[in-house]
């Protein structure tokens, strides 16, 4: 039960690690102020851009969870989890070689048009729903990176008794929510945005090298304990 | 210089239009406040960034918004690097 919970803890602090959801709402932060925002006003958008983000969060891994229960029952197959391992390599590496461009700032791989949307929408986000339903869509958008450890998340949590898959999915999205939780303290201190911006910016490749990293690890030792472990086994090794 | 200067959009593909004053006024002001100024500083520090790049225009039938972009944040450099900051990358923040 703890391995399993040490797996959906760590699997949630690589999707913690994704920005886009971080980006937005410095920028969200960002247009409130400059728009001359009331301090109570500003926290109500930037708990509400939480909130959208936990729920979607929450949403994703009980559907995923929900989807391989259907498909596996409780024992998952071997194959499974050595797909589950392909992806999470794969995406560790996409994420070392493409995660943020090549220039300054803090520029995601999504493309200019959809950046230029979602930054356009920061902006003209000024009610509570609004920012609710951009907290929502900051995890559709980037749902292929996070599909990865959500996978894993989700293959553990159907092993495990429904009890223990309420409180897996709770710390699951609890521990993801970190980052966000962080920069929504500093901005409900009223610390600078240029500060938190910069040291995103200074840090940014730090970052990248800790999610795709995280993402190899994790895949490594699933394949480890998932994928050679069984088939020893089940082979009389063990 | 007859009329006010021409400024010509990202790419081209959105059509240009004439220098308003008060739009970089209210971009500047609004990456002041971003970085908690107070308002009367941010509205003179916008006044004065404002009239170096009015000064910087005067004679030029038109320039690209990016070059406007950069000389607006040239200028606010001096008065607050944080906000010249902000201004400079609140494109590049996704």
């Amino acid at each position: 039960m703890i391995s399993s919970l040490a797996i959906i803890a760590f699997a949630a602090l690589i999707h913690a690690s994704f920005q886009l959801s971080v980006s937005m709402l410095t920028l969200l932060s960002g247009h409130a102020i400059g728009a001359k925002t009331a301090h109570a006003r500003l926290l109500r958008l930037t708990t509400s851009f939480l909130c959208g983000v936990a729920v979607m969060t929450l949403f994703v891994v009980s559907f995923t969870s929900f989807l391989f229960q259907q498909l596996f029952g409780a024992a998952t197959p071997p194959l499974a989890w050595a797909v589950t391992c392909g992806l999470l390599f794969g995406l560790g590496v996409a994420v070392w070689a493409f995660y943020y461009r090549r220039q300054e700032g803090t520029s995601l791989w999504l493309p200019r048009s959809i950046a230029r949307y979602l930054a356009d929408r920061a902006k003209a986000t000024k009610q509570s729903a609004e920012a609710f339903g951009l907290g929502l869509s900051s995890v559709t958008g980037e749902l292929i990176f996070i599909l990865a450890p959500v996978t894993v998340a989700s293959l553990v949590l159907i092993r495990m008794e429904p009890l223990w898959q309420l409180a897996g999915v709770a710390l699951y999205t609890v521990i993801s929510l970190l980052s966000l939780l962080v920069v929504h303290a500093l901005i409900g201190g009223g610390h600078k945005l240029s500060r938190i911006q910069k040291w995103r910016e200074t840090n940014k490749r730090f970052l990248q090298f800790a999610a795709g990293g995280g993402l190899l690890v994790l895949g490594f030792y699933v394949y480890v304990d998932q994928v050679i472990a069984a088939t020893a086994f089940a082979h009389g090794g063990f | 210089m007859s009329g006010p200067t021409e400024i010509l959009k990202r790419g081209g593909q959105r059509a240009s239009e004439d220098f308003n004053r008060s739009k970089l006024h209210a971009s500047i002001q609004a990456a002041c406040l971003s970085v908690r100024s107070p308002e009367g500083e941010a509205s003179t520090i916008a006044d004065n960034v404002c009239d170096a790049v009015a000064a910087w225009l005067h004679a030029k039938p038109e320039v690209t918004s990016h070059d406007l972009r950069r000389k607006a944040t040239a200028t606010l450099e001096s008065f607050h690097p944080e906000a010249a900051y902000l201004y400079k990358h609140h494109r590049l923040v996704i």
